[in-house]
């Protein structure tokens, strides 16, 4: 009897059991889906605000106002059709001018010391002695400004070579200031011209010291004395590019 | 007395009668407890399923529906690269509800007056007092403004998110994407005419893509728009379209109007020039004349002659050129010099039969074939087509066109002579390419690429050569039909052109409708001096994004027309 009862106890017992484990089974299920579907509703929401901002972006830089903006203060244009390069080697061969103005650009600079430096020639013989004391003046005022980069370069090159000459290299070097000097107070064409009219005499001079500086430069890039000519020729064809 | 002992005693026969209508009614009695157990049994066990149904399966409480996926209230329009045309966003509305106000009206009204100054202090106080249930105050009103007014503090003033059509690239492409009406229909452009999509729950999800690419788009808009200023033309078109597959990159039509804010436009600037509007666009037909004539037959070689005298007398009528050249001329200085009775000729030669049916297969004849709503028909001259209009036809005038209609001519004539119908969705899956219908020979479009470089490099279209891009095309300037009387001073100037001519990809069509002469342009008005420009600077600025590269050292095959210009000037 007592085994009856307990037994259907039991029954009892244990389907409530199972129905209770259900129920919590289904329950936390719900919950885990009620927190999916919060994430999910987080994410929408999350995409509604990136689309408000991205339209509100896009609005701003609009094309008509980011052309405004191009006509008013960038001014870029469209590039022309010689701007467009086919392939590597065309973009080597841009590259390639910018050494040669690297070392054609000092050529021209150590070039304008030459209007002191042709006052010597003409009283060739004995005027070195009497021509002495006069840069020996300009000498003090461009020590004073600079030198510091000339003067070191200039006996190691020239002082071997010639031990008279030992003045005219001092003298052109400390005349490219008093010329620099010129050029600046006046400035355009007017202060130009002397300089230049002046430099092929004085080409002499300063040559030693420019090609002391061009040998170190060049060695790696001009193995080839077929490339040399053609630099001339491919400068001006260079600015054209950077003009564009 | 006589108290019968109940064991001895039978009972009545009433009596026995009762017992047994007692048992039978207790038994119904029974049977209806039962049932009316069960019944109750049963609701609860339906209840109870219910209840376990729905702890299983069901919804939770704080469900919200809806919003696992963003689905706008009415779809996106982009562009085929993505950019968005079109949006719908929830702007802020500003309204009232006069009978809901609790403070000081006069107040209310006064600081209103000051926050929203469309309206008077006067208005808004009528507007509080008239007794009316609600006001729209402000529709898409500013944040800032928002706060100012709820900061008023004020129960009766309704602050409310509400669904807005945005077109975040204002006035760009506004003919052809359209704008929507207050109730958020479409009411032109694309927005009407893909109404359905664009409404409907079960495709707004994903956005309609257009074939309009929006940097070309705005590229071609900026350039016409600096012409119509430069000229004060009083309108102009512009379209852009892939020779191959007929897909309209970029077309404009100007004035225009904000769809933002389509009120503000007049009647003028709504009005689509390229698809509605149709013009009598002049010599930029020639080419197809000449096309007609190859493929029929009568034109055999771009070398053969014609004479071109100075006037041509025909059926009553005296045909002038612009450029007269008084002698003899090959078919290539004809289209070089655009010569109108050299094609003439030519046109009367094809004759009006076959004219028509040409015209007919290019779509020449019907309304334009787009899906936007506002499409124009072509006007020809219909029961008076006869020899001399054949001529005039040749030449292009007496027939009036759309924009759209012509940039689809070219598309045809340098798709290897295939015909296939503009569209303004992009072609993909969804808008597949359908089959075209073949209008020339694929011989007679490959000679025409040489003939309308030809007019670049050499003849009236000079200035819409950009260098390296290889534009070949044909520029028109046609006689405005004033008061039934063609204008010999007022014109519509026109400018077909087809790049690279060397493998046609693309066509751009632009017009200028009453341009006017400039100092730069030493008074002329003819379209080599104020649209051909234009087809230049633009074609600069968008073949590069279209993947055209320039190139100097490529040409369409000049050898077939340069030994028959005749060059003795210059």
């Amino acid at each position: 009897m007592s085994v009856r009862n307990f037994g259907s106890l039991a029954m009892v017992a244990t389907c409530a059991g199972a129905a209770l484990g259900c129920y919590l089974v289904s329950l936390r299920v719900a919950s885990e889906r009620a927190q999916l579907e919060d994430v999910e509703t987080r994410i929408v929401l999350a995409q509604r605000d990136l689309r408000v901002v991205q339209t509100e972006i896009g609005t701003r830089a609009r094309l008509s106002q980011l052309e405004r903006w191009n006509a008013k203060v960038l001014a870029l244009s469209a590039p022309a059709a010689d701007q467009f390069l086919t392939g590597s080697f065309e973009l080597a061969r841009l590259a390639q001018p910018q050494h040669k103005v690297e070392f054609n650009a000092p050529v021209v600079l150590a070039s304008a010391p030459a209007p002191e430096a042709k006052k010597p020639p003409i009283g060739e013989p004995e005027a070195d002695d009497a021509s002495a004391p006069a840069p020996v003046d300009l000498l003090r005022q461009a020590s004073l400004k600079t030198g510091t980069r000339e003067v070191p370069s200039e006996p190691v090159a020239t002082s071997p070579h010639m031990a008279t000459g030992s003045k005219s290299t001092l003298s052109p070097a400390t005349a490219a200031k008093p010329a620099q000097k010129k050029a600046v107070d006046k400035p355009g064409l007017a202060a130009a011209h002397p300089g230049k009219t002046v430099d092929k005499p004085a080409l002499a001079s300063p040559k030693p010291v420019t090609n002391a500086i061009r040998l170190a430069k060049v060695d790696p890039l001009a193995p080839l004395p077929d490339k040399h000519s053609p630099k001339s020729v491919s400068k001006p064809s260079k600015d054209l590019h950077p003009g564009r | 007395m006589n108290a019968p002992s109940p064991a001895l005693v039978a009972p009545r026969p009433e009596r026995l009668r009762l017992v047994g209508q007692r048992r039978q009614i207790l038994a119904l009695m029974h049977q209806r407890l039962m049932f009316g157990m069960l019944v109750y049994a049963g609701v609860i066990a339906i209840v109870a399923l219910r209840i376990l149904y729905l702890a299983a399966f069901g919804d939770h409480a704080g469900r919200k529906e809806g919003l696992t996926q963003l689905i706008p209230d009415r779809g996106d329009i982009v562009d085929r690269d993505g950019e968005p045309l079109a949006r719908t966003i929830d702007a802020w509305t500003i309204a009232i509800h006069p009978t809901k106000v609790i403070g000081d009206k006069l107040a209310l009204a006064r600081s209103l007056a000051r926050l929203m100054p469309e309206h008077s202090e006067a208005e808004y106080f009528g507007m509080l007092r008239s007794g009316k249930p609600f006001f729209y105050l402000r529709r898409r009103a500013s944040p800032a403004l928002v706060e100012a007014v709820n900061a008023l503090g004020e129960p009766g003033l309704a602050i409310e998110r509400e669904p807005d059509r945005l077109y975040p690239q204002t006035s760009l492409a506004a003919h052809v994407l359209g704008f929507t009406d207050i109730d958020g229909h479409g009411a032109a452009g694309v927005e009407r005419a893909f109404d359905k999509y664009l409404s409907d729950p079960a495709t707004r999800g994903q956005p309609l893509q257009l074939s309009i690419s929006s940097k070309i788009q705005q590229a071609l808009e900026h350039e016409l728009g600096d012409a119509m200023a430069q000229f004060s033309a009083i309108g102009a078109a512009g379209v852009v379209m892939d020779v191959h597959t007929g897909e309209v990159l970029a077309m404009t039509s100007m004035p225009t109007i904000n769809p933002n804010a389509p009120g503000q436009g007049t009647p003028e600037a709504h009005f689509n020039r390229a698809t509605l509007g149709v013009f009598e666009l002049g010599s930029t037909f020639k080419p197809f004349t000449v096309a007609m004539a190859m493929d029929a037959g009568v034109i055999k070689s771009v070398g053969q002659v014609y004479n071109c005298p100075n006037a041509l007398p025909v059926y009553g009528h005296i045909i002038h050129d612009t450029h007269p050249f008084g002698r003899a001329c090959t078919v290539s200085e004809i289209m070089m010099e655009s010569s109108n009775i050299g094609t003439a000729q030519i046109a009367d030669q094809v004759g009006k039969q076959r004219q028509q049916a040409f015209l007919k297969k290019m779509g020449f004849l019907d309304k334009v074939e787009i899906e936007l709503k506002e499409r124009g028909r072509a006007l020809n001259p219909g029961s008076r087509w006869g020899p001399f209009e054949t001529m005039t036809i040749g030449f292009g005038q007496g027939i009036a066109v759309a924009p759209l209609q012509l940039a689809m001519g070219y598309a045809t004539l340098f798709d290897n002579g295939v015909y296939h119908a503009p569209t303004i969705l992009k072609r993909g899956p969804n808008n597949p390419l359908p089959r075209g219908r073949r209008v020339f020979s694929e011989d007679t479009s490959y000679k025409m690429r040489s003939l309308l470089r030809l007019v670049v490099m050499k003849g009236t279209g000079k200035k819409a050569d950009a260098p390296g891009y290889r534009i070949g095309g044909k520029t028109g300037t046609a006689q405005k039909l004033i008061n039934g009387h063609y204008s010999q001073t007022i014109n519509i100037t026109s400018f077909a052109g087809v790049f690279p001519m060397d493998d046609p990809r693309y066509v751009i069509v632009v017009m200028l409708d009453e341009p006017h002469a400039t100092k730069d342009t030493y008074g002329f008005t003819t379209a080599g001096w104020n649209v051909a420009p234009v087809v230049s600077r633009t074609v600069s600025r968008i073949a590069p994004m279209l993947g055209v590269a320039p190139d100097m050292n490529r040409e369409p095959n000049m050898g077939e027309v340069l030994p028959f210009v005749h060059e003795t000037k210059e």
